[in-house]
């Protein structure tokens, strides 16, 4: 089985996509302990069985709201196989913010172009390839409401799974002061490795720095506490 | 103030009117308030477009190609330019 997380901005077509891929194989919970919906569904491709998440659309994945803690927590704790990250095509300059997000994450994210029929009605040109190779991930593009790039979607979630989709990882870059921050912290994270078997370094790292209250809270357990705080003083 | 002469045109993004746009110059709040704001898509340079306003309540804002409802407190912290 194979889990696939979908993330996206609110309004992107993110539900209508996931009842494309799911049909009618869905279900209905909360997330445990907050009123929040979570949606599951199953799909199958080729033999493969695909367990669908539908998270909370968030254009961030800050800790100061809850649907986004959510999104963020299921990737970061529950490790899903792929992260689907649904993108209007439309409006690309803020949605893209979301993915360089989840690439800090280092999931492993494949990203949906949807209202791809929109983008060309508007005759907006957007160079899938190009993007493609910029953010190192793979891109389908996709028409929620008739279906368009669904079956490709799921052939690439599946590649993706197993490793077969090529990927760069790619870096951004926050200047020459506040990597060189970001190393130093990460040296002394590293040491800990009950954090950093579980958690992108880099990522921990940048998050002490923008004083995530989660981020901090596990820090706070740390043998190493006092010297990495001492540094983001 | 070295922008003085600009100064008087910088208002809050409350004193804006429907249909009235703007450019943001600065945004006064602590780290989260800044955060959260800047994650929505409000920076500073960033075009703003009064959509609706319901005084004394909420404020539909258009920025970056979408639609944003904001509290009014939250809009007065948000300084900008009117532009024509």
């Amino acid at each position: 089985m194979i889990t696939v997380a979908l993330i996206g901005n609110p309004n992107v077509g993110k539900t209508e996509l996931f009842n494309r891929l799911t049909g009618l194989k869905q279900h209905v919970g909360n997330w445990p302990g907050v009123t929040v919906e979570k949606k599951t569904g199953k799909c199958t491709y080729k033999g493969e069985e695909l367990e669908i998440v539908d998270l909370p659309g968030t254009y961030s994945l800050t800790t100061h709201a809850i649907d986004e803690l959510i999104a963020r927590d299921y990737i970061v704790k529950e490790n899903p196989d792929v992260v689907v990250d649904i993108v209007d095509g439309t409006n690309l300059e803020r949605n893209l913010y979301l993915t360089l997000l989840l690439l800090e994450l280092e999931a492993n994210v494949l990203v949906a172009l949807n209202q791809w029929d929109i983008v060309k009605e508007r005759g907006i040109d957007i160079e899938v390839d190009k993007l493609s190779e910029l953010l190192g991930v793979p891109i389908v593009t996709t028409v929620a409401p008739t279906g368009e790039g669904i079956e490709k979607l799921k052939e690439v979630v599946v590649k993706a799974a197993k490793g077969k989709e090529k990927r760069r990882k790619v870096v951004l870059g926050y200047g020459d002061d506040i990597e060189a921050l970001i190393k130093k912290v990460e040296n002394e994270i590293g040491k800990d490795t009950s954090l950093s078997s579980k958690y992108p370094l880099r990522w921990l790292a940048i998050k002490v720095l923008e004083k995530d209250d989660e981020v901090l809270k596990m820090i706070e357990d740390s043998p190493y506490r006092d010297k990495i705080m001492e540094m983001v003083r | 103030m070295e922008h003085g002469k600009d100064l008087k045109a910088v208002m809050p993004l409350t004193a804006l009117s429907v249909g009235d746009e703007g450019e943001i110059v600065e945004m006064r709040g602590g780290r989260g308030m800044l955060r959260r704001l800047s994650d929505m898509g409000f920076t500073p340079s960033a075009r703003v477009k009064v959509l609706a306003s319901c005084p004394p309540g909420p404020m539909l804002i258009g920025v970056r190609d979408a639609r944003i409802a904001l509290g009014r407190g939250v809009a007065m912290r948000i300084m900008v330019r009117e532009r024509r």
